[in-house]
């Protein structure tokens, strides 16, 4: 029974959540939804064996592309949110060809230099994209009514919803892509290479395809984050915004589909909430350092561990009891 | 209705009212204060990270003046004497935490104006800025736009003061005929490159060539060096780098054998630059931020409340730290202060009134102006003297002062040519 209530739970909590928090809370919650949504992104591309140090560039490549849409060709807001996705996806099956040549230790540093050529080229280039001070003045997500609630996204509860509606879409696309036939060949070219590549896969064409669709949703996210914020530069996609993504990764663990999520909000609410509010503002890198590395001593199967060994008890109960009523 | 609670088409007012329905209404701009209760100020700045060297100096400086301000029975308003309090927010110079920042100090904590550094972090600010009305501050005038009516630059006009050294430097040293640049390739190296190329070509002197702009996460800088020097410069400029680049740049032009004039705009904690390299070599340095021990800080113009008791107190409580913004957001709440006890109230636009009544302000250095219609599209940025400073045996020495709005009656079409070229008028920037 409380397998079929969870869901509806769960999402009363989620409408219900921000209602109960202070107003930069609520903030907090919308770029903790947009992160939630980069760091699953990041998950699936983890799934072939691969780690990038580019994956916050490629949100970033969806930022600016769905900032341009809207500033230089007047495209409607979701429309070029949309386009954002596209264009990073895009960007993606392009890069995969000089990247994918590349495995392991090469295609992370591979990454890197291509998310720091992107990067290079966004300072660079100041028509179109701004320079180092990047674009500002994006347009917002236009507000709109639907009866019962207005839609005021200068307001962070009206912008959670939306960005909480797509992110879930975008989850649920990504749950069905992991369960699928393709989602499985994904972890055959991770754990099984020979074996998938004797039986037919085209290795290569898997890597890209995981690289574009992870990338595809980052930029979506990139999106996002740039309508609700007004601005973008070089800087929000650096390589410190990436160790951040690859520490909740690494936190939450990468077994599961909700272990990054895991990671993404403990580490969020630790750093951004708790520590700020215990007065901890000016020690929080140290602190967020340390509780790091604890986590990795004790916890090296990130928190997801602690979730299955809480889950795993009840199941052998049950296990049980069905053995005994046998 | 949910949607009627909620309300639509936010405007400055009802947001205003509806916030204070909250139960947050303590403090809110617009709310008269109760007697006696505390004055909140926003400090909003990168607090740790790389640029934590222009925002925690800052706070540390504002905390010795709240201090000050309360003992000499704080701020005297029509609704009687208010105790200050600083709230800090640390933005990691990023818009995203800046703009959730900027609504935790306005909507939870209720301050009355909000600091900031500026920059990058300001286009995230802006949208709130703009449905609060509240009054904010910045150090960095680039920000500045015809849009940004409730965005002042009361204390520095970065990077517009930095023609005073030039200037300083083409009266005493008129020997020095050519120079070369390098600066980081980012919202503050830019506008500054485009000063000091105005200032050299205002003062006769010549580039040898065009200036040096690297990445900011350049780590190692003897490439740079080097190229700097194989032209054989008289003056090598270090723009408005951050100190993390000035320290090693210095190291790196001190290894290299360099013994010609150097100008940078700051030159914090030059005494470790000293240590690393040597008196000698760092003597006649030029630079923009005064020690405020200074003794020239103590001559009738200046309106910073004794600076050299500041300074003490500083470095009693923070050795070492002292640094270019140490002072700065104090001055600026030295004029807010000033142009609220003038309104008698705290309301953001009471105090913007007060402060730019008559077009004329207090600035640290003496009175100044409000000026900057031609350069940021509006008037908001308080401009007059500025010091040159020079190292001397080891120590930041104060040279004169001169008049930046001077500067510019003479050679504002260079300044103009310049900013143009590198996309830094405000009707270029993004």
């Amino acid at each position: 029974m409380l397998k079929y209530l969870i869901w509806p739970l769960l999402a009363v909590g989620l409408v219900l959540l921000p209602h109960g928090l202070s107003f930069s809370q609520q903030e907090i919650l919308v770029f903790l939804t947009i992160n939630v949504l980069l760091v699953s992104t990041y998950r699936l591309l983890t799934l072939t064996g691969e780690w990038s140090l580019g994956h916050v560039v490629i949100m970033g490549v969806g930022a600016y592309a769905s900032a341009l849409y809207t500033k230089e060709f007047g495209v409607w807001v979701p429309v070029s949110m949309l386009l954002g996705g596209v264009t990073a996806a895009l960007l993606a099956v392009l890069l995969s060809f000089p990247l994918f040549r590349m495995k392991g230790f090469y295609f992370l540093i591979g990454s890197f230099a291509a998310g720091e050529i992107i990067r290079l080229l966004w300072k660079r280039f100041r028509d179109p994209f701004g320079g180092p001070k990047g674009i500002k003045g994006i347009d917002p997500m236009p507000d709109f009514s639907i009866g019962i609630y207005d839609f005021d996204f200068f307001e962070p509860v009206s912008y959670y919803y939306f960005a909480g509606v797509v992110v879930v879409v975008c989850l649920w696309i990504l749950w069905r892509i992991e369960k699928s036939p393709v989602g499985l060949t994904f972890h055959a070219v991770h754990w099984q290479d020979k074996l998938a590549e004797a039986s037919g896969v085209n290795l290569r064409a898997y890597r890209t395809l995981a690289f574009a669709i992870a990338s595809g949703f980052a930029g979506v996210g990139g999106a996002l984050m740039a309508h609700y914020v007004g601005t973008i530069n070089p800087n929000s996609f650096d390589v410190e915004v990436m160790v951040f993504v690859l520490t909740w990764a690494i936190v939450g663990g990468t077994g599961t589909f909700y272990g990054p999520i895991l990671g993404c909000v403990a580490l969020t609410v630790l750093n951004e909430i708790v520590l700020r509010e215990l007065g901890f503002e000016q020690m929080r890198p140290l602190i967020y350092g340390a509780i790091l590395i604890l986590s990795i001593l004790f916890m090296p199967k990130g928190l997801e561990s602690v979730v299955q060994r809480l889950i795993q008890p009840r199941d052998k109960k049950s296990d049980a009891d069905r053995e005994a009523l046998s | 209705m949910l949607s009627k609670i909620i309300g639509s088409g936010l405007t400055r007012r009802t947001f205003l009212k509806s916030t204070a329905a909250t139960a947050l209404s303590a403090g809110l701009p617009g709310a008269a204060l109760a007697a006696g209760e505390t004055i909140k100020i926003g400090f909003l700045a990168p607090l740790t990270g790389p640029v934590a060297a222009w925002g925690k100096p800052g706070l540390d400086g504002c905390q010795i003046w709240a201090e000050r301000v309360n003992a000499a029975g704080g701020i005297k308003l029509e609704s009687g004497s208010h105790m200050v309090e600083f709230i800090g927010y640390d933005n990691e110079y990023d818009p995203a935490k800046a703009r959730t920042g900027a609504t935790k100090l306005i909507r939870e904590d209720g301050v009355s104006f909000i600091m900031m550094l500026g920059g990058d972090t300001w286009p995230g600010v802006q949208p709130v800025a703009d449905k609060t009305g509240m009054l904010f501050s910045t150090l960095l005038p680039s920000d500045l736009s015809p849009d940004t009516t409730t965005l002042i630059a009361p204390a520095e006009v970065h990077p517009i003061y930095n023609v005073t050294g030039v200037e300083w430097l083409a009266e005493n040293k008129p020997e020095l005929k050519t120079a070369v640049m390098c600066a980081q390739d980012d919202a503050l190296g830019l506008p500054s490159v485009a000063t000091y190329l105005a200032a050299f070509e205002a003062a006769g002197i010549t580039m040898n060539e065009e200036p040096l702009l690297f990445d900011p996460a350049t780590t190692d800088f003897a490439p740079v060096v080097t190229r700097l020097l194989s032209s054989s410069p008289d003056i090598v400029c270090l723009d408005t780098c951050y100190s993390d680049y000035v320290h090693p740049i210095c190291e790196q032009l001190f290894q290299q054998g360099y013994e010609g004039q150097i100008i940078s705009c700051t030159a914090d904690f030059y005494d470790q630059i000293i240590a690393k390299t040597s008196k000698e070599f760092m003597e006649g340095f030029v630079f923009q931020f005064p020690d405020f021990d200074d003794p020239a800080l103590n001559s009738d113009q200046i309106n910073f409340e004794d600076p050299n008791g500041f300074f003490a107190e500083y470095n009693k409580r923070h050795p070492g730290e002292w640094g270019a913004v140490s002072w700065e957001y104090a001055s600026i709440m030295d004029l807010w202060k000033a142009a609220a006890e003038k309104a008698g109230s705290a309301d953001p636009e009471a105090v913007i009134a007060a402060m730019k009544e008559g077009g004329t302000g207090e600035h640290a250095f003496g009175d100044a102006r409000w000026w900057g219609t031609e350069l940021f599209g509006i008037d908001n940025a308080l401009v007059g003297d500025w010091p040159v400073v020079v190292i001397e045996n080891g120590k930041a020495t104060i040279k004169g002062f001169k008049n930046i709005p001077d500067w510019y009656d003479k050679h504002g079409d260079l300044l103009v040519k310049h900013m143009k070229a590198y996309d830094q008028m405000w009707d270029q920037r993004g």
